[in-house]
């Protein structure tokens, strides 16, 4: 009998610790994932709302940037939970709100000028359309030999035989 | 001979890869023209980015297994999350410790293949950990460059190869750049240290020196030593060769997080191809050999390996007017320092047997002119 109840326990243990590994991993993802905010002042699409003429808006503790009628700009967070600081520069007048981006949104929109009027949704999903827009690949010979992250100055002998690789 | 000069000689041969090293690199100093100030930054940065997977190579030697070349095995399982932590944009340190806990199952399971191969292969475990390597970079590469983004779905888009699916050869790790080195990076004399980077490494030392201490580090020890009266003493050998080296590929997969951060890039399909072979490297050039190694061989080889791959390819240029003189010499050196220490450990195990065999001979022949002398 103790027998069974030690090793429940110790299933128990073990359960718990797994998901104390996924809740970690959980976690790191809610708090480390990236978006991207796009900002956006314009008008809106059926010109009830107008571009701002003149503020300055400040995503979090980023650099406040200045936007004007037509204007948009990103803003790349980390993650949910964000918070948005508007000045309108004519006025002076501070807008300051809070927002939550969904986890798998990569990117979303910011629409200011309906952020200012009170309409919802002032947030909302924006996809592109991904290209391949990472760097062409490369031959990087160096990465597969000794030390290849060392510092290798340009060679100027156009002759030169490429370094051997000896391991394959 | 004299005493005197005797030891001198057996000096040299303890330390014969530790001085050359030191003589070569010193000497290319000058002709590479690099300020001391920048070589002690590069070294600062580099020890940073490399004890972890040197120090990962402690255990399995302790353990009488060598050098783990299979330490590549754990390479590609940080490399595996590290993937996926750039596939969900997880950035920051945080996006290194999503790599790792995904990576770390994966280095548990690949490692326990690794001991059960080795403990089928024992006395041959340096050259079955390499070709196993090889195989398993083959699984590797089946997954990175067909499963995923086939079979398992892939988010970003620009990661993924044109023609949809397979991960592209380099990754730009820009999400997780440096982030663990730059959390708190301290000025001190001039120089940039990563002061975190360099105290998860402190920690691990202290690990290493706790865990010799344990139950289970003086088994490893034991086994090492002799698997045989290990065997007889009632230490499970086979169970704690397997542990030593699950813990060398978790350490090896930590490790090349770590690496990897520090560079910002990953190149998919052959970044860990030479992990293991810089380690081994570096803790021989630190006066480690194959049977025995401590914490300081890690450091001092990590150092002189590197103030050798600073210093060579600029040295190759003035001296030679071509950089890929100091390449090739670079390579030449960091095989060939591999190759004199196992030379130099298999000769010096013949020439124990050896001895041991004069001295039982000559203990023989004693015994039996006492004995003759007697009757």
């Amino acid at each position: 009998m103790k027998a069974i109840s030690f090793r429940n326990r110790s299933f128990v243990v073990r359960s718990i610790l797994v998901l104390v590994y996924i809740a970690v991993i959980v976690i790191m993802l809610m708090t480390g994932k990236r978006h991207t905010i796009l900002i956006d002042n314009k008008d809106s699409e059926d010109g009830s709302i107008l571009a701002i003429d003149g503020m300055s808006i400040q995503i979090d503790n980023q650099e406040a940037w200045e936007y004007y009628p037509g204007d948009r700009d990103k803003a790349v967070v980390q993650g949910q939970r964000h918070k948005v600081r508007v000045e309108i520069l004519a006025d002076g007048k501070i807008v300051e709100t809070a927002f939550r981006v969904p986890l798998n949104q990569d990117m979303v929109l910011l629409e200011v000028p309906k952020l200012l009027a009170g309409v919802e949704p002032y947030l909302r999903p924006f996809t592109v359309l991904q290209e391949q827009a990472s760097a062409p690949a490369v031959d990087t010979p160096q990465s597969i030999q000794f030390g290849g992250d060392a510092v290798v100055p340009p060679d100027g002998s156009p002759d030169a035989p490429p370094a051997p690789v000896l391991v394959q | 001979m004299s005493p005197k000069k005797k030891s001198a000689a057996t000096l040299f041969s303890e330390y014969a890869v530790v001085i050359i090293f030191l003589v070569i690199t010193v000497a290319a100093i000058s002709p590479s023209g690099l300020s001391l100030k920048y070589i002690i930054q590069e070294l600062i940065t580099r020890l940073g980015r490399n004890s972890f997977l040197v120090i990962a190579l402690l255990l399995p030697i302790y353990s009488g297994m060598g050098l783990n070349f299979a330490m590549s095995l754990g390479a590609m399982a940080g490399q595996i999350g590290l993937i996926f932590a750039v596939d969900w944009s997880v950035a920051g340190w945080q996006g290194l410790v999503f790599a790792l806990l995904i990576g770390l199952p994966i280095a548990v399971f690949l490692g326990w293949i690794c001991g059960k191969v080795m403990n089928k292969a024992k006395g041959r475990e340096m050259v079955t950990g390499y070709i196993l390597a090889f195989f398993i970079n083959g699984i590797y590469q089946f997954f990175v460059l067909y499963m995923m983004g086939s079979v398992i779905p892939m988010r970003n888009a620009s990661i993924i190869l044109s023609r949809g699916y397979g991960i592209r050869n380099t990754l730009n790790l820009e999400s997780v750049r440096q982030s663990l080195d730059t959390i708190f990076m301290m000025k001190l004399g001039g120089f940039d240290v990563p002061v975190v980077t360099l105290i998860i490494i402190a920690l691990l030392c202290v690990f290493i020196v706790w865990f010799k201490k344990t139950k289970l580090g003086q088994d490893m020890r034991a086994v090492g030593q002799d698997m045989a009266v290990a065997e007889a003493a009632g230490i499970p050998v086979e169970k704690t060769r397997i542990v030593a080296i699950i813990i060398s590929t978790v350490l090896a997969c930590a490790g090349q997080l770590i690496f990897l951060q520090n560079m910002g890039n990953l190149a998919t399909y052959n970044a860990h191809d030479q992990t293991s072979f810089f380690a081994a490297a570096a803790i021989l050039v630190g006066g480690a050999s194959v049977t025995h190694a401590s914490i300081p061989n890690v450091f001092i080889g990590v150092i002189l390996l590197h103030a050798m791959f600073i210093v060579s390819p600029l040295a190759g240029q003035n001296l030679f007017g071509s950089a890929m003189v100091g390449e090739y010499f670079r390579q030449f050196i960091g095989y060939g320092v591999i190759a004199l220490s196992l030379v130099l450990y298999a000769w010096k195990s013949r020439k124990a047997i050896f001895n041991s065999r004069s001295d039982l001979r000559g203990g023989a022949a004693a015994k039996g002119k006492d004995e003759g002398g007697q009757a």
